[in-house]
This record gives C-alpha cells, structure tokens and sequence, in this order.
C-alpha cells in the first residue's frame, strides 16, 4: 500500500459497486434479457439497489478516511468535490430509484451521468488541500447541503430527459417501454424542476449570507455567482417556457439537459477556472 | 387600462426579460470594467414592471397564496436591492494596535447617495491579533482583539475576525487579509514641539521582501524608513502572526547617511531628533454598511417558502406516478389557463 492514500481503496471499491449497479441497470432494460426471469420479476432492481448502498457506503468510508488524513471535510479541492458528489448523488438517487419504481429504468441514464464524475475523479492526484479560515462558518454546511439536493433532483431530472429524447429513437423507445408514456415521464421530469428550483434558491440565499459573512458582501456577480444565477434563471425560464408554449417532449428533455450542463459548469468548471475571490477556496 | 396591464403581464415578456437578464449576466461574467451596470439594471426594470403587472392581473398568480407570496417577494428583493445601493458604505481602514477607530481614516469610500447611518457614533479600540499560517504560508485564523463600548458606556472586550464582523451600528467591519507592521515614531524637532505618530509598512508577510516607507519631516528632507523584521515566520511549518512574538530594527536613510536604530533608539537628524519608540502592528479592516441585509434575507427566505407551499399543494393533489391521461389534461389546462387570464384557476386543482 506504500504511495497509495488511504482514501483511494475504498474510492476505487464504491465506484466499482457503481458500475455494477451501471451494468446490471443497464442489462435491465435490454430487449433480448426481458425474458430472463431475474429481469422479468424486476429482481435486478434489487441488485441495483444493493450495489448502490455497498457503493455508497465505500464512499462514505473513502470520505472519512481523507478526513481523519488531511483533517478536514471534502470541501475544497476539485477531488473532493467530486468524491462528495458522487456520494450525496448516489444517496438521494438511490431514495428515488427506491420510492419511485416506474422510474427505474432512467438509471440507464443517471448513472452513466455520475460515472463522469467517477472517471474524473479517477484522473485526478488526491493531494491535500488547505482549509480556508472561512470554511468555519456553519452556513457552509447549510449551503453545500442544499445544493446537493438541487444537485441530485436536476440529475432526476435529466435522467428522465434522457428517457424522452433517446425515445425518439426505435432502440430507445424498445429500452424504456417499460417506463410511462412520454407525457407523464415529462410531467415528473419537471416536478423534479420545480422541487430543483426551491432547493436552488435556498441554496443561493445559505450562499449568500455565508458570503456576507467570509467576504463582507452578500453578491458580487464574481464568476461562480454568476454562474450559479446564470443556472437559477435557466431553470426559471425552462418552468415558464412550460407554461407559455406546447413544448414537444423531446424539446422539454432537451431543455433540462441544458440547464443540467449549466448546473454542471457551475459546480465542476467555474469554481477552478476562475481566478476571482469566489473560487471554491480563498 | 386593464388590457395594457395585462398585455403588460404577459408570459411573453417575462421570457423577454429572463433572456435579457441572463444577456446581461453573461455580460457582466467576471465583473468586466468596460460593461455598464444598465445591462442588468434595464431587464430588471423590465421584469419588474411585467412582474408588478402579473402580480395585478393574472389569477394564478394572484389567486394562490404560495405563487403570490413569491412573486411578491421577487419584486421586493429588487427593490431591497436597489435601496441597499443607494443607502450602502463600503469602505477599507487600516488600524494601528491601541488606536481608536475615526472615520476621517477610512479609505476608498463608496457610499450611496442616500447613505444615513450614524458612523460617528461608532467607537472602538483596536487590540493585539494574531493570524495563524499553516505550512506553506497558507493562511488561517484571524483572531482580532477590539474594545467596544457597551451600552453603559464600559469598554467591553470582543475578538473578531475572519467571518466573524464586528458589528456596530449596522456597521460591519471585516479583518481582511491586509495587516503589517507598523514603527511608532516620535519626531523632537530642534524648536518646536514633538510630535509622534506612525508609519505603516506594506502588508506583511505578503510584501515581506519589502517593509519600507517614506516620510518627510517639517521642514525637512525626505527619510526612507525599511524595518528589518523578527518574527515567527516559517514558510515550510505552522506558525503564527502576532505582535508579542515580533521584533525589529528600523533603518532610517536620508540622502547622506544610512542608520540602524533599535526599538527604544533615536537617530539625530539635520533639524530634530527621531525616536523609534515601539514596533506595532496594524490590521486592515473592510467596513461595509447595508440596511437591507436582514430583511432581504427574512424576504428571500418568504418567497422560497411560497413557492416550495405552492409546489407541495400541486404535488399533493397529484401524486407523483399519475396516469398519462392526468398529466396530459393537467398540462392542457396549465397552458390554456395561462392564456386566459379570466379562466378560474381552481379547475387546474380540480383536475
């Protein structure tokens, strides 16, 4: 084990229990398997499931054992963000995926989602990172918590965006026939908008008292804010574009991959490209 | 009458607005210097008016507390914002240990034009701080001592710092990562009488390679100042910032002469003496003043709980695996009933 941080074990072992769940939900819902019993009764949920939780749990050992190293929380470096993420994902994904069965089969789609982040964070040194005096405040728990949520609910969403615009193809429409019709997969898809833009707001208020309090204004429009406004605004005009237009499914899926890509940048490119104040670490 | 509001609440010319907005905060990504303040204001406005309007004329909105309450607080938010601009302060001060915070020292003042707190009523004293490093010069707390009048009017102790202000008078003073030394001076001129004060040097351990200053006497030449510094600085291990752990030797050049004094020294100049009497330290504070801050906050907070009362009453209604036809119709009826205004708004919850 000599080189090897003791985090990236049990990082390596959850994001193996992820492609597993990946490939089973994946075999799911090919056509040529639906006969196979263990499809047919739905057990391969289970199994989905179970590799989520053992995946999750991996991830949460992977985040304490880089706590207990470098002495602080997965806050600030672009591979703790990731790690953090691919956990809370996984654990408000897998909340849904559970109480929301006819749902399921758009984890052909959410979970290539978070295997970006997986092969990402794969790439990346696990070096430690410092603690900034102004990640004390309790407001960042507040903050980073509800942006999570957002987070995951956007990823909800896309992966039933997903399922609407791969059903404009044959392969598609065979893969999730399974899964309601495109007018109620659409109808969820934006709940999970509506709940995304509360949990969006809230954590662009937590944000903003926590700036006031570690940089003496509440918003700046440096480039993370901006971004972060950009991706509310987006989500904003998506709900109203809904209720001015007739929108074709696929056009509404299209729309929330849009904003989700907004949300991504937001998250994973702005914070560690920009050299303002505002950049995930001062 | 009625039908210019209404035209102006129009769906439409929300989406306009939205689109405009998000032009002008793309615009405006990093804070560029050579783009207006008017390609965020002029959508705002924009929203404003068709929000104000919507708020007056369509029943959806008008007609379900949740919606309301939010769309409400959207436009007070605007206007909290734009009374925040016109009565706010920011400015930066640098205060010397043992010194009593005056406004006449603030730097870089930008205020609105309708700013009326009372500044002169706030009162401190700055006391000892220390900053501590983590190994590589990393930057950690900052825990600043300041004596502040209670309201007996006994000087009360307070420790500061980081993203804990100082708060007085709705003035909110923030350490910042701008602190140094400073030498406390006396000049004893040949007639005349002495006069001490203080001469900052530049941020330390920022501009460690370069604590020098420049003064000149009454009646005198120039003086070149540089503080040779001990301190506990360590670039490879923790270490900590503070005054109590700090010593150093001021070198005073003039255009003749080059002279090493000691703390508690003096150096005899042409026309006077100079007293190098103490080695002190001064922390850069920002201050920043907004009446709007709290009630913006209780505002925000309102209109999220509007909404998310909104969204769980419509999921409540409808549970979340429906049947096709259910949404379909429910989706129908949103979209019809957003361009009928006279549409009653309880048949979408019927259905």
């Amino acid at each position: 084990m000599n080189g090897i941080v003791s985090e990236l074990p049990w990082l390596w072992a959850g994001l193996g229990a992820y492609f597993v769940a990946t490939l089973i939900a994946m075999w799911g819902v090919v056509p040529r398997f639906a006969g196979v019993p263990f499809v047919k009764t739905k057990r391969h949920e289970h199994v989905v499931m179970i590799f989520l939780v053992v995946g999750i749990l991996l991830l949460t050992m992977a985040i304490a054992a880089r706590w207990i190293r470098i002495g602080h929380g997965p806050w600030i470096s672009l591979f703790e963000l990731l790690v953090s993420q691919l956990w809370s994902l996984g654990i408000i994904f897998f909340l849904l995926y559970w109480r929301l069965p006819g749902l399921r089969p758009s984890a052909v789609v959410v979970l290539p989602v978070m295997w970006i982040l997986g092969s990402w964070v794969l790439i990346l040194e696990p070096t430690a990172s410092h603690f900034p005096a102004t990640y004390y405040n309790s407001w960042k728990w507040v903050h980073v918590g509800l942006g999570k949520v957002f987070l995951a609910l956007l990823l909800a969403g896309v992966g039933l965006a997903g399922v609407m615009v791969l059903r404009r193809t044959q392969r598609g429409q065979r893969w999730f026939s399974s899964m309601p019709s495109d007018a109620v997969v659409d109808h969820l898809a934006w709940r999970f908008m509506m709940l995304a833009l509360v949990f969006d707001s809230l954590m662009l208020i937590a944000g903003a008292v926590w700036a006031q309090d570690a940089w003496g204004r509440y918003w700046a429009w440096d480039s993370l804010e901006t971004s972060a406004f950009l991706t509310w605004l987006f989500l904003a005009i998506g709900l109203h574009v809904r209720l001015s237009y007739r929108v074709p499914t696929w056009v509404s899926g299209l729309m929330i991959i849009g904003i989700f890509a907004m949300a991504f940048a937001t998250y994973f490119g702005t914070p560690y490209i920009s050299s303002a104040a505002h950049k995930g670490m001062v | 009458m009625l039908t210019i509001i209404q035209k102006l609440a129009s769906l439409k010319f929300t989406l306009v607005g939205m689109v405009l907005l998000g032009v002008g905060a793309s615009l405006s990504y990093g804070n560029p210097t050579d783009i207006p303040v008017w390609v965020l204001v002029v959508p705002m406005i924009l929203l404003v008016v068709n929000l104000s309007a919507a708020i007056l004329t369509n029943p959806r909105i008008n007609q379900q507390s949740g919606l309301l309450v939010f769309h409400v607080s959207l436009l007070v938010i605007v206007i909290l914002a734009a009374v925040g601009r016109l009565t706010h302060m920011d400015a930066h001060i640098e205060l010397v240990v043992g010194s009593v915070f005056a406004r006449q020292n603030l730097q870089e003042i930008k205020s609105g034009p309708l700013h009326g707190g009372n500044l002169d009523d706030v009162s401190f004293v700055q006391g000892p701080f220390s900053v501590q490093y983590a190994p590589g010069m990393q930057r950690g707390l900052t825990h600043s001592q300041v004596k502040i009048k209670n309201k007996r009017g006994e000087w009360q102790d307070k420790v500061v710092g980081d993203d804990r202000p100082l708060i007085i008078n709705g003035y909110r003073f923030y350490t910042t990562f701008n602190k140094g030394f400073t030498s406390v001076l006396t000049w004893v001129p040949d007639e005349g009488e002495a006069v001490t004060g203080t001469v900052n040097m530049p941020s330390y351990p920022l501009f460690e390679y370069k604590q020098d200053n420049r003064w000149t006497p009454p009646g005198g030449d120039e003086i070149k100042f540089w503080l040779q510094l001990r301190t506990n600085m360590d670039e490879k291990n923790a270490w900590v910032l503070e005054q109590g752990s700090s010593s150093g030797v001021l070198v005073v050049v003039t255009s003749a002469n080059r002279y090493e004094v000691p703390l508690g020294g003096f150096v005899q100049l042409g026309n006077g003496r100079l007293q190098f009497d103490d080695l002190r330290m001064w922390m850069g504070y920002r201050l920043f003043y907004d009446p709007t801050i709290q009630w913006m906050f209780f505002v925000s907070i309102a209109g999220v709980m509007g909404l998310g009362y909104y969204f769980w009453k419509k999921m409540n209604v409808q549970p979340w695996m429906v049947e096709a036809s259910v949404a379909e119709t429910s989706k129908k009826m949103m979209i019809n009933d957003n361009h009928s205004t006279k549409r009653n708004v309880a048949m979408e919850d019927q259905s």
